[in-house]
């Protein structure tokens, strides 16, 4: 357990404890050599691709510390190179399952920091001329997340953004005490695509920003009770993401004395029991999320000390 | 009268006040005895404890219709202000509760000469109690302890409890979220009530909604939907 240091001091700590684990344990994010064809391959592409979209932030947010950054770049470099063998397990998910989404949605933060693979790209936009790409059935936050990432990868979204938004949960900004888990989920994924995983929190529209202004403290307030740490992350990126974020110091307190002294971050309560791979796939994910929400936070604070009187670029 | 529910004698006489209150509102008949209807007159010992735990809401069918209250439910509610005032060292929630009952009892019970009742005297003044602390309260604090103090959410009452509310609507709208999300139905009854007497929550927060859901939720307690129906009119009073 974390104690002693509040403010700005502990909510750093959180994300140079969450990142000094997620570098030590980066072997977890493997890939099966042999996948069975019915476990679907693609799975064990998740965890990467949340690593490089969060990696990424992290990376380029660098107020989280000039040492923060680098092994932010060394866990990218590992994660392109050695996991997905420069792009090549990338192309080969794609030639087993064309049509999936997956492949693009891990590799456009990699291309944005400069990793390319050409023959992935040439798939990717013939995808994106198929009528069945854009008819794909996803759900709503995931089209909007597809649009998104479309867009970052520089062709034009099946389905522009605008109306991608408008089917989900929280662009009807609806009855805030009927936010359970799930929905919980949708909100702050729907918040990481508005703002391309928090690097654009201006591009958070103003009547989601002043729903979220509202709202948030009161979610805040209860998966901080129940103990939820994975959602709590999520939800404290969301706070980094608004125009005046809260910093809310009793959901960081309860968040940062959740985390394990190693930097581990459990889901839910406490730590799960088991070998080291199945723990890793319990916990990495909670601990992406540490290090995410600790790096926007530590950003937003700073810029608002630096420019207490102009709006958050 | 139905006492399945209730787990002591008390718990059972206050179930009983707040259904025949909840019938009452439901029906606006000014002839109605609240008291009488729950078997419970001046001298029931366990019912004058009830009638301490309703508190002024005792009379709120008179009060939020506009009529005289029934002399019976006037002389309990005044001999449980007698019979429980508070310590020196009480809560506030609980000063401020016998400082509504005592202004209640001012402002609802006939001018003395009028009808044969009890014959009780005033029961005297009682100095507004403090809400400084209310004022510095975290909004989750804030809405608990508001909730205690429902009863006097109620219209043309003021009080620094009611303009401490009328400032923080925002944070009762929160804790409101905040108590329907942990199911304390009781909590989001009397929040939403203030809601309702104060106004100003935000649009997003969908209170009628949300008053419908505690009483479907959590209407099986006479309390819960003694404050939701409280809550409806003065809500439909507020939009005429």
């Amino acid at each position: 357990m974390s104690s002693g240091n509040t403010g700005i001091q502990q909510i750093h700590d959180v994300g140079a404890k969450a990142l000094g684990w997620l570098y030590e344990h980066r072997e977890g994010f493997r890939l099966e050599a042999d996948p069975s064809p019915e476990a679907g391959m693609l799975d064990r592409f998740k965890p990467l691709g949340e690593l490089a979209l969060i990696g990424k932030v992290i990376f380029r947010e660098g107020v989280a510390g000039s040492q923060q950054s680098a092994l932010a770049h060394k866990l990218l470099d590992h994660a392109w190179h050695e996991l997905l063998d420069s792009g090549a397990r990338l192309l080969e998910g794609q030639r087993r399952e064309p049509l999936s989404p997956v492949p693009l949605e891990v590799y456009v933060p990699f291309r944005e920091l400069g990793y390319r693979q050409p023959d992935l790209e040439s798939a990717i936009r013939l995808n994106h001329r198929l009528a069945s790409w854009a008819a794909l059935e996803v759900l709503p936050v995931r089209r909007l997340g597809l649009s998104a990432i479309e867009r970052r990868f520089g062709v034009e979204p099946s389905v522009p953004e605008t109306a991608a938004l408008a089917h989900t949960w929280l662009a009807r900004r609806p009855e805030p005490w009927t936010v359970e888990g799930h929905i919980g989920y949708d909100i702050t994924h729907t918040v990481f695509h508005l703002t391309d995983w928090g690097e654009k929190p201006a591009d958070l529209p103003v009547d989601i920003a002043e729903y979220l202004e509202l709202w948030l403290p009161a979610w805040l307030d209860d998966w901080l009770d129940l103990k939820r740490w994975d959602l709590l992350g999520e939800l404290l990126v969301v706070d980094a993401c608004l125009p005046s974020p809260t910093l809310d110091a009793a959901a960081w307190q309860g968040f940062a004395q959740a985390q394990q002294p190693d930097g581990a971050m459990p889901v839910v309560g406490d730590m799960p029991e088991g070998d080291e791979e199945s723990v890793f796939d319990l916990v990495y994910h909670p601990t992406l999320v540490a290090a995410f929400a600790s790096a926007l936070a530590m950003s937003r604070a700073l810029s608002d000390l630096s420019a207490p009187a102009t709006a958050p670029a | 009268m139905d006492q399945t529910h209730a787990s002591s004698p008390l718990a059972g006489a206050v179930h009983d006040l707040a259904t025949e209150v909840v019938l009452a509102l439901r029906s606006g008949d000014h002839l109605a005895t609240v008291c009488g209807a729950a078997g419970i007159d001046e001298e029931n010992r366990t019912g004058i404890a009830a009638a301490r735990v309703i508190g002024a809401d005792l009379l709120l069918p008179s009060v939020l219709y506009g009529r005289h209250p029934h002399p019976g439910d006037v002389a309990v509610l005044d001999r449980a202000v007698r019979e429980f005032p508070p310590k020196p060292d009480a809560p506030a929630a609980t000063a401020w509760s016998h400082w509504h009952m005592i202004s209640t009892l001012q402002r609802m019970a006939q001018p003395p000469g009028t009808t044969g009742t009890t014959g009780t005297a005033s029961p005297g003044t009682y100095e507004e109690p403090d809400a400084a602390w209310l004022e510095q309260a975290p909004w989750q604090s804030f809405t608990h302890q508001l909730s205690v103090l429902a009863p006097l959410a109620v219209p043309a009452a003021p009080s620094a409890v009611q303009r401490a509310a009328a400032a923080r609507a925002v944070d009762l709208a929160r804790g409101f979220v905040r108590a329907v999300r942990r199911r304390d139905w009781l909590q989001a009854a009397g929040a939403g009530r203030w809601l309702a007497a104060i106004g100003g929550e935000p649009a997003t927060l969908g209170l009628e909604r949300g008053l419908d859901f505690v009483e479907l939720m959590g209407g099986h307690d006479p309390r819960v939907t003694l404050h939701v129906r409280a809550a409806r009119l003065m809500a439909e009073a507020r939009a005429r």
